[in-house]
């Protein structure tokens, strides 16, 4: 099963997502030294859009995307299949193709209501 | 360190152009050359966010600086997304200030519609982290219209409010000549009438197509120099007081507040300190409409209305043109035009403009200090300048 | 013997019900009004077309080619059951779209033309010719192909049409798509928008006179401008070859 990974800081513990190469907190982890850990699946919907003009490599007429923040505090950005969003709202999220490149195949997370 | 003077201006018509893209930089640069007299400058600096990308030529300075002819002058192509404009402003602007150059040309200039829209989008959208945001298919307009969901939410900015900042700016640019849009929009046309929304149709929700800044190509030039050499020049003086930039983490959503736009915030504080100035002081601003919801945000965060209140002094008529504090009397990026490179530069040009007091119709009266907020990628690397007209 | 020859060549035009007007506000505030056009007015749209040939962009050239062709073929009766209508903004002519019915329940969309671009024109005629189809003619489906990539965007992939490759498209065998009356129906919100009837004086100012377009596309300033930054980056010095052959004709 694949996973998305926050970073924890092996020197302070802070936690980071995206990636970063130099923990924001301490900034004294010799740059690289973190540990990958599992994203919660679950939070609340921030913010939402729904994308009209999508780049070329989208088929679709629109596209939902939310950032969603999740259990741990984390914040991360990922596509919505929701019919109708809300600020707030309660989803749940697994791991799916979200783009297609000419090619490979990208994985990100999709949102659910929970 | 020594004082920096904008000695020339120049610019192209922002629209869809047909030559390629070092002619778009040479053309504004010949333009700020004859406006301020100077024939040669030292070293040039060309802010352009795409060239290798769109218009498959990398090295752009280098082929801009041998077109005009002025070569052995050193020259470099500036990048910072959207802001590449003021950052290559900065750069002219430590130039002459070290005292390493006399005279510096600040070129911006960009040629978006040498590819289709949706190849457009694309480019732009790279900008966004690539792995937390880019491959979800994130554009630039859907984080603007994430941010102006938050904004609605919080302080009550409403899809009116969005296109009273489109009509304004729309309008002022009618009395532009070098805008992109010489139409004027109605309230009634894009939110009124029963056939508004085929009109006026989302582009990511709750953005509109009204909301968004054209698709724009176009080139637009700083001639920056010395008091002496600026005072030879006998056109009016206008100095570069103040510069401050401020960056903020790239992912959009690890903001502190996901409803703060604090780049523009630290920047436009150390570009009013270095200055010795504060918003107050300010007479005309040309701030980064990208979307409409950026020049509430932007006018907030500069310190001109208090945060979660941009949207009550537009109501009020304010940021008019003959209004207490004129916002983007050219049309700003919305009506003017969005060729990425230019636009900070082609602020920096507006603002020269009204200060010599040469903005005929658009002229804000009695300017004499000027802002611009150049906004780098969404709100992570943003530039802010301040100018004064000396006597 | 004349009037034989033609009864063979002329096909025979079964009656349509005729497109009732209507009339719409664009972002700008102006009022367009979207009418059917008369068979005695292609001359003077075949004016307003032909430059559009020239415009060697966003396959402008190849729609006005094509929309001149089916003008003409419909003016000189060797078209069968073809409609055409034309968007007017205070008389100007802003568009012009056209189609034809294939049998009683298919239609065939053919071209959308737009004049004055930046006010969503293409996208309220685009919708006139759809309504036309489905609602006023009563079909079930509308067969319809895209020549640019942003048609395609904003037809095939925004209202979700059903492929039809099966069926060639009279626009040169390219793969057509359908707008299915249940498709329709869904996007009714978006693909019937504009009020009827429209207004006496808009309506007689509309049947008055198609009055030339004014801002249309026009050609790339220099021909060579538009390929020559594909092929060659220095293309300067063809600038000043022109530029220096102009001078001499001046001088001469």
């Amino acid at each position: 099963m694949r996973e998305i990974n926050a970073y924890r800081c092996r020197r302070c513990g802070t936690l980071h997502y995206p990636f970063r190469m130099v923990c924001k907190e301490c900034k004294e982890n010799d740059f690289f030294e973190f540990d990958p850990v599992p994203l919660p699946r679950t939070g609340r919907i921030v913010t939402w859009t729904r994308i009209y003009n999508l780049p070329a490599e989208f088929e679709v007429p629109t596209l939902g995307v939310a950032v969603v923040e999740l259990d741990n505090g984390l914040r991360m950005l990922g596509q919505i299949d929701i019919a109708d969003p809300q600020i707030g709202m309660e989803v749940v999220g697994s791991v799916q193709v979200v783009r297609r490149d000419a090619y490979e195949s990208r994985y990100g997370m999709v949102f659910r209501a929970a | 360190m020594r004082e920096v003077y904008v000695a020339g201006i120049g610019i192209t018509t922002f629209t869809r152009l047909e030559f390629p893209l070092a002619e778009i930089a040479a053309y504004a640069s010949m333009a700020a050359m004859k406006d301020s007299g100077i024939d040669r400058f030292d070293h040039l600096y060309v802010a352009n966010m795409g060239s290798a990308r769109i218009n498959n030529q990398s090295a752009l300075a280098s082929a801009v600086v041998d077109t005009l002819s002025q070569t052995p002058a050193g020259a470099e192509r500036i990048e910072n997304g959207p802001a590449s404009g003021a950052s290559a402003i900065k750069q002219g602007f430590m130039a002459v200030a070290s005292g390493m150059h006399d005279v510096v040309m600040v070129t911006g200039a960009e040629r978006m519609r040498e590819v289709n829209n949706l190849e457009a989008t694309n480019f732009v959208a790279t900008l966004t982290h690539p792995l937390a945001e880019y491959v979800y298919g994130v554009t630039l307009p859907s984080h603007a219209a994430m941010f102006t969901k938050l904004y609605m939410e919080r302080y009550g900015v409403t899809e009116r409010h969005l296109a009273m900042v489109g009509v304004k700016n729309q309008n002022n640019a009618t009395m532009n000549e070098w805008a992109h849009l010489q139409q004027p929009i109605t309230m009634d046309g894009i939110m009124d009438s029963p056939e508004a929304f085929t009109n006026n149709p989302y582009v990511s929700e709750p953005l509109r197509f009204f909301d968004c800044c054209p698709v724009s190509d176009g080139g637009a030039s700083v001639l920056l120099t010395t008091k002496e050499i600026a005072q030879s020049t006998g056109r009016p003086l206008v100095r570069i007081t103040g510069i401050g930039q401020a960056t903020d983490t790239l992912a959009v959503f690890e903001r502190e507040d996901p409803t703060d736009l604090l780049a523009v915030r630290r920047s436009a504080r150390l570009a009013y300190d270095m200055a010795g100035i504060e918003p107050s002081d300010v007479d005309v601003a040309e701030l980064h409409d990208a979307f409409t919801i950026l020049e509430i945000a932007e006018s907030e965060e500069a310190g001109f209305f208090p945060k979660g209140e941009g949207h009550l002094a537009l109501e009020r008529g304010e940021t008019e043109i003959g209004g207490k504090l004129p916002i983007n009397p050219s049309g700003g990026l919305k009506g003017k035009g969005h060729p990425v490179g230019a636009t900070g530069v082609a602020q920096a040009h507006e603002i020269v403009t009204q200060l010599r007091g040469e903005a005929g119709e658009r002229q804000v009266a009695d300017a004499r200090i000027g802002f611009t907020c150049n906004f780098g990628g969404f709100g992570n690397n943003v530039i802010s300048m301040t100018y004064r007209r000396e006597e | 013997m004349a009037v034989d020859l033609e009864k063979i060549l002329r096909p025979v035009d079964h009656p349509l019900p005729p497109f009732p007007a209507k009339y719409m506000t664009l972002a700008s505030g102006e009022t367009m009004v979207i009418r059917q056009a008369t068979r005695d007015e292609v001359p003077e749209l075949l004016k307003h077309v032909a430059p559009l040939v020239y415009v060697e962009r966003d396959y402008y050239d190849l729609v006005a080619a094509r929309v001149y062709a089916e003008l003409l073929g419909w003016y000189h009766y060797r078209m069968q059951d073809e409609y055409v209508l034309v968007a007017q903004i205070d008389g100007e002519l802003a568009a012009i779209v056209n189609g034809r019915t294939v049998n009683p329940k298919l239609g065939m969309s053919l071209h959308t033309l737009a004049m004055r671009r930046g006010l969503r024109i293409g996208a309220h005629a685009f919708a006139a010719k759809m309504e036309y189809h489905i609602d006023i003619l009563d079909q079930d489906e509308v067969l319809i192909v895209a020549e640019s990539p942003i048609g395609f965007r904003r037809w095939m992939i925004e209202y979700k049409l059903e492929e039809r490759f099966e069926t060639s498209h009279e626009l040169g065998g390219v793969p057509s798509y359908a707008l299915t009356k249940e498709l329709f129906d869904r996007a009714r919100n978006t693909l019937v928008v504009g009020r009827r009837p429209v207004p006496d004086d808009l309506l007689a100012k509309a049947h008055e006179a198609i009055l030339p377009p004014a801002d249309p596309p026009t050609p790339p300033q220099d021909l060579l401008a538009a390929t020559r930054a594909k092929y060659d980056s220095t293309g300067t010095a063809l600038i000043l070859q022109r530029w220096a052959q102009e001078r001499s004709q001046g001088d001469a």
